[in-house]
């Protein structure tokens, strides 16, 4: 009679065994690795807006300065986003009969407010100052990247606590004088650690890395 | 290294005057910590799931709720809209929060408060500084308001005459109404008494409009006995201002430190400021059940409700005695009192009251609560004017003054519209009074109220009411100062409408908007000066308006009626059988709270019952009844019948049943339907506040009561201290072994290294009443939840401030201390030894933090914490309802199921104030940040601070030798640290 079992079942027997651990740990591994990766969380995707906004139009062929819409930054723990009336403030000189500016139109006649779509999220147990970061001399683009450059606005930094905690504990590479927060393309002049450590002196930054810090 | 074992009586200075403490008699009987099972901290149940849902099912449906959620909702984050404002109101910045001057207004007087609004939504309501009857601190009452604000249950849509009806056609229904030829004979109007200029100035239009229609006060009114004491005594109905900021205070049933009556604000800051430690004034109080200023009182008196005049009469005969000169000391002298009508005991303490008063001329006061009758009242005011301790009387402040019951002919056949603005008389009339009957017989019956409750059951045709947080009014506080209460929203519910608006229909002067009214008025009244714009401004700024208090009354005391008064009463007689006291409830008010979750579930300072109420008997009386704690009688008085669970109070008088007003609603809502059992239904018109023979009989049925008294024990250890004030000038060093540094094997806690601030918190027994504002406050500013009963009753619940409350010695007469504790931030905190995921860990300022994403729900710190501080999130209490998120603190985490939380000194206060401060290059200053307990607190009890700043409060009161730690042997190093109470006794054998 013929073996029952031919000499390469055994082989067979440990890949299945093999396949049968490892397809659910690689899969387990791969879903963990989606779930913190920019890709998994859709974060670094551009976010359409509800109606055609350009940041690239006002801000780089502008020039229109962050604070002039989003001057919540500098005073408030939010840097909001600007009521329609400020929109209108120029659009009811400029392009003011165009199609695509209705919803805004709509909005500062019926006050009803335009539902635009959040691009920079952080979880519900994060209490996060844009008042204190700014005027401490962290740039808007250090966190928003450049948004002059994009057609819709887009993620550019993780936003995880271990990179908050990369510049909490050490801000010195990221900070500027305060005239240039604003700035989208200034550039330390030199070393930015030097010119990090001045402003680090001038204004007393002394960023805090305890849990209270953020979570509360 | 913590001291393993029990410093039960060894870590407490010897003291001979300390008498032991103990939390309920349970514990008093067994000598130790009472039931087992409610002493423990999660005992057996506490990890149950609720009732109704089965465990299967709920994984079931936890089951359905992943797989429809998808894998992708496990890292993707919901997506989420930005609103910006089209057009931006005033002044507001989007995530800075407004603060907005208003009040509230109570039986007839107004608190000022101070509400925080984050994007128009009030969130927080604080005291207001400026404002005379708050002076910053808030009471429960206008705390918990803000929750009524937001209440799903509140009466969206207006009916007329059972017809669904938007408010304009129930306006032209009242306006047919108003166009009338009788001169308004068949016209009646049902009311709260008010302050408010403005309604009162509606009143007197309508009447001059309508010379024959009746404006008629209703509601249980607080000041009754009071009012007609003035009466009798000045000849006229005057409002007495509650200044008990004296040397020497007598309180008789006097309840004056209680959320219930008004003024109690100022009078407890008023009282507590005039009780240095190192100058004490002295309290004596008799009172007919135990209450929070029985619990401050330096010679605490038990009587019956009915003794009252016997002891007043005797009081005065004392007082008159030793004052003499004068015909009414001489009159007063003559008084006389048969003596089985007193015990030895009140007779004692009537003469020590009396030397003290007589000691202290010019500088005492005698006063009597509202539920005694008005001859008591006059007496005092007699004894008051006869020691020089002239009374502060002023114009009556509200109008039309409370009346406490209906008069007989109120709703004759006559009547034909009755316009009810009143909170639900339907409830709160006596049973006797034949209202609900009358009612019906009325036509056309409007009622306007925030709920569809008893009354609008009654009526066809309903206006719902607006919050007082949603319209313009305008408001007096109880020394005549007027405030401009200003709306912080927009009603809620579309169909509301404001008193003032429906008033004004009758008034005739509808065309105009409440705001326009209200500035009119205000423009006439101080003769409209060019500035009135400005001014008008100020004061919505500041909450008050300036030159308002009423002056002093000219009134002088009628001797011969007070005198006579008090020969022609009935001779006071021995007491014989029970007596009833019905007492508004600390919590519920009348009722009309009884829809307030938050109220619900604040345990009443004295009794700790929550999510009811219970026939309050004394030990010695529940043992001659034979009836224990739960158990249901049967009270019967006049003819009517109640069945009641009972719970016995230490320190109750014996053979005195006090019940509270205001459970057993019927229809108010989820929230408060059914709870408790409704005294008003013994509550005839001759006996409105009790009295009586009464009959208890056992039911043999128990009634499980939501007590926490003994909820988080710290294991019987002694740790509200109390010391006479003689022994501890005599001996200061009494607590140094409660201040030291116990030797410890830890190193010093290395993380504490900031040199910029170290946070920390005194809490001085000293001055707390045990009011439980600072609980409120604290559910309010965390987004504290409610648990519910059935939770209570499982030790679930949620409050992170907790007062406890110990009876010192005898349990017929004991001694009553209150006790805040909240985390206390150890500096050394046994909670972060253990915990596995590193969820709660030491900031550099000395905060013990939670930090509620990485928890997972061990609880393996509450089990190591010895000041059972932690509380637990066992089920998700939180409702992700519009209405509730609304109301939500938006600077402070939601917590879910399966987290620990507990007191973290308002960090969130301390990261703004530091965000202010820092971006202007600064630290943060004393006095920028303030805890929530800190502010509300009507006593300043709570202080908060950098032990750092060299002058700071809370540093001094660190260091004063009344401070002491917390079960300091286990060398925890609490930041909270409390100062003791003194007490200041009358001197054995005479003052």
């Amino acid at each position: 009679m013929a073996p029952l079992f031919r000499p390469g079942t055994d082989s067979v027997l440990r890949a299945l065994i093999a396949l049968a651990l490892g397809v659910p740990a690689v899969s387990l591994a791969g879903l963990l690795l989606l779930a913190r990766n920019p890709l998994g969380r859709g974060s670094f995707s551009p976010r359409e807006q509800p109606l055609p906004f350009d940041h690239r139009h006002h801000v780089g062929d502008e020039g229109i300065p962050c604070g002039y819409c989003h001057e919540g930054a500098w005073r408030s723990p939010v840097a909001g986003v600007p009521p329609t009336q400020r929109c209108l403030g120029c659009h009811a000189q400029v392009w003011n009969q165009s199609e695509r500016l209705e919803p805004v139109r709509a909005s500062g006649f019926d006050g009803t407010a335009l539902p635009w779509n959040r691009v920079h999220a952080l979880p519900d147990y994060v209490w996060f100052s844009h008042q204190i970061h700014v005027n401490k001399g962290v740039g808007c683009v250090t966190c928003h990247g450049r948004v002059d450059t994009m057609p819709a606005v887009q993620q550019v930094a993780p936003l995880t606590m271990g990179w908050c905690l990369d510049c909490h504990r050490d801000p010195t590479p990221w900070l500027r004088p305060l005239s240039e927060v604003a700035n989208l393309t200034w550039r330390p002049p030199g070393d930015p650690r030097e010119t990090g450590r001045a402003v680090q002196a001038a204004l007393g930054v002394s960023p805090r890395t305890d849990c209270n810090t953020c979570h509360f | 290294m913590p001291l393993l074992t029990d410093p039960a009586r060894t870590d407490v200075p010897d003291a001979p005057e300390r008498a032991r403490a103990w939390r309920s008699l349970e514990e008093w009987h067994a000598g130790g910590p009472g039931d087992e099972a409610v002493s423990r901290e999660h005992p057996p149940g506490a990890m149950l799931p609720p009732e109704g849902v089965a465990r299967r099912t709920f994984l079931q449906l936890a089951a359905a709720s992943l797989a429809a959620a998808g894998f992708s909702g496990c890292f993707r984050q919901p997506p989420e809209k930005i609103l910006p404002y089209s057009t931006p109101p005033e002044g507001l910045t989007p995530g800075v929060p407004l603060h907005f001057a208003t009040g509230l207004e109570w039986n007839g007087r107004t608190v000022g408060l101070v509400v925080e609004s984050h994007e128009g939504r009030p969130t927080k309501v604080e005291g207001n500084p400026l404002h005379p009857a708050s002076l910053g601190a808030a009471g429960v009452f206008e705390q918990a308001a803000l929750l009524g604000l937001y209440d799903p249950a509140r009466a969206k849509t207006a009916r007329l005459q059972g017809v669904e009806a938007a408010w304009s056609t129930v306006r032209d229904a009242l306006r047919e109404r108003a166009r009338r030829e009788d001169g308004g004979a068949g016209l009646r109007f049902l009311v709260e008494p008010t302050g408010s200029p403005l309604v009162q100035a509606l009143y007197a239009r309508i009447q001059q409009r309508f010379p024959s229609a009746r404006i008629i006060p209703c509601g249980v009114g607080v000041a009754d006995g009071r009012r007609e004491g003035t009466r009798l005594a000045y000849g006229r109905v005057l409002d007495v201002v509650h200044d008990v900021g004296r040397a020497v205070v007598v309180a008789v049933d006097d309840d004056f430190l209680a959320t219930t009556q008004p003024g109690n604000l100022r009078a407890a800051r008023d009282f507590v400021s005039a009780r240095k430690p190192e100058a004490m004034n002295r309290l004596w109080v008799a009172e007919s059940t135990l209450t929070l200023t029985g619990g401050f009182a330096d010679e605490r008196l038990r009587m019956r409700p009915s003794q009252g005049v016997a002891l007043m009469l005797a009081l005065a005969a004392e007082v008159g005695k030793g004052t003499g000169g004068s015909t009414l000391a001489s009159g007063l002298a003559s008084l006389r009192v048969p003596t089985p009508a007193l015990t030895d005991a009140q007779r004692a303490w009537v003469r020590g009251a009396a030397r003290d008063l007589l000691a202290h001329r010019g500088q005492g006061r005698v006063t009597v609560g509202p539920g005694q009758p008005p001859l008591v009242h006059a007496l005092a005011f007699a004894m008051d004017e006869a020691l020089g301790n002239a009374p502060r009387l002023i114009e009556p402040v509200a109008f039309p003054e409370a009346m406490g019951q209906l008069p007989g002919e109120l709703l004759d056949g006559r009547v034909d519209t009755l316009i009810i603005t009143a909170w639900n008389p339907a409830w709160t009339e006596a049973v006797d009074s034949g209202f609900t009957r009358d009612l019906e017989r009325v036509p056309f019956r409007l009622y306007h109220g925030l709920h569809e409750d008893e009354t609008a059951a009654l009526c066809p045709t309903f206006v719902p009411a607006t919050h007082p947080f949603e319209s313009w009014r305008d408001g007096r506080a109880p020394d005549g100062t007027a405030s401009v209460l200003q709306p912080l929203i927009a009603p809620l519910f579309p169909g509301a409408v404001s008193e003032v608006e429906l008033l004004s229909v009758f008034a005739g002067l509808d065309s105009q908007s409440p705001y326009d009214l209200l500035k009119s008025l205000w423009r006439e009244r101080t003769a409209s000066p060019p500035d009135f714009e400005a001014r008008w401004e100020a004061w919505l700024a500041d909450g008050v308006i300036p030159g308002t208090q009423s002056a002093p009354a000219r009134a002088v005391l009628d001797e011969a009626a007070v005198l006579k008064a008090a020969r022609e009463v009935p001779e006071p007689k021995a007491p014989e059988g029970l007596e009833l006291a019905l007492v508004l409830d600390s919590r519920l008010y009348d009722g009309r709270f009884a829809g307030n979750a938050w109220l619900q579930e604040l345990p009443d300072p004295v009794t700790k019952l929550t999510w009811d109420n219970a026939a309050l008997l004394s030990p010695a009386t529940a043992r001659a009844l034979k009836l224990e704690k739960g158990d249901v009688a049967r009270i019967e008085v006049q003819g009517k019948a109640l069945e009641v669970p009972v719970l016995v109070l230490p320190g109750q008088p014996d053979d005195t049943v006090t019940l509270a007003l205001g459970h057993g609603r019927e229809r108010v809502g989820p929230v408060g339907q059914g709870v408790g059992v409704n005294a008003y239904t013994l509550r005839s018109s001759s006996l409105s506040w009790g009295g009586g023979i009464t009959n208890i009989t056992r039911t043999g049925r128990h009634h499980a009561l939501a007590l926490t008294q003994e909820h988080w024990s710290m294991e019987g250890r002694q740790l509200a201290l109390q010391f006479t004030q003689a022994s501890f000038l005599a001996k200061p060093q009494a607590l140094e072994s409660l201040q030291e540094k116990p030797e410890r094997l830890y190193p010093p806690n290395a993380l504490l290294k900031s040199d910029r601030h170290q946070w920390a918190m005194a809490i001085d027994l000293h001055r707390c009443t045990g009011c439980s504002a600072c609980m409120v406050a604290c559910q309010a500013e965390n987004n504290v939840p409610v648990v519910g009963r059935d939770g209570v009753l499982r030790s679930r619940e949620m409050h992170w401030l907790r007062i406890d409350r110990y009876f010192l010695g005898d349990p017929d007469d004991p001694g009553f201390i209150t006790q805040p504790v909240a985390c206390v931030h150890c500096e050394a905190a046994p909670c972060e030894y253990v915990c596995p995921v590193n969820a709660t860990v030491h900031s550099d300022e000395g905060l013990n933090q939670m930090v509620y994403n990485r928890c997972i729900g061990t609880r393996y710190c509450s089990n190591n914490c010895p000041y059972k501080v932690r509380r637990f999130n066992y089920l998700e209490y939180q409702r992700r309802e519009p209405l509730t998120q609304l109301r939500q603190n938006p600077d402070v985490t939601v917590r879910s199921r399966g987290v620990m939380e507990k007191c973290t000194y308002c960090v969130q206060r301390i990261e703004r104030a530091r965000t202010v401060a820092r971006s202007a290059q600064r630290d943060v200053r004393e006095g920028e940040v303030r805890t929530a307990c800190q502010q509300a607190c009507p006593t300043e009890a709570i202080t908060f601070g950098d032990l750092r700043a060299p002058d700071s409060r809370v540093r001094r009161e660190h260091e004063d030798p009344r401070h002491y730690k917390l079960l300091n042997s286990l060398g925890t190093q609490p930041r909270t640290v409390h100062l003791v109470r003194l007490k200041n006794p009358a001197p054995k054998g005479g003052a």
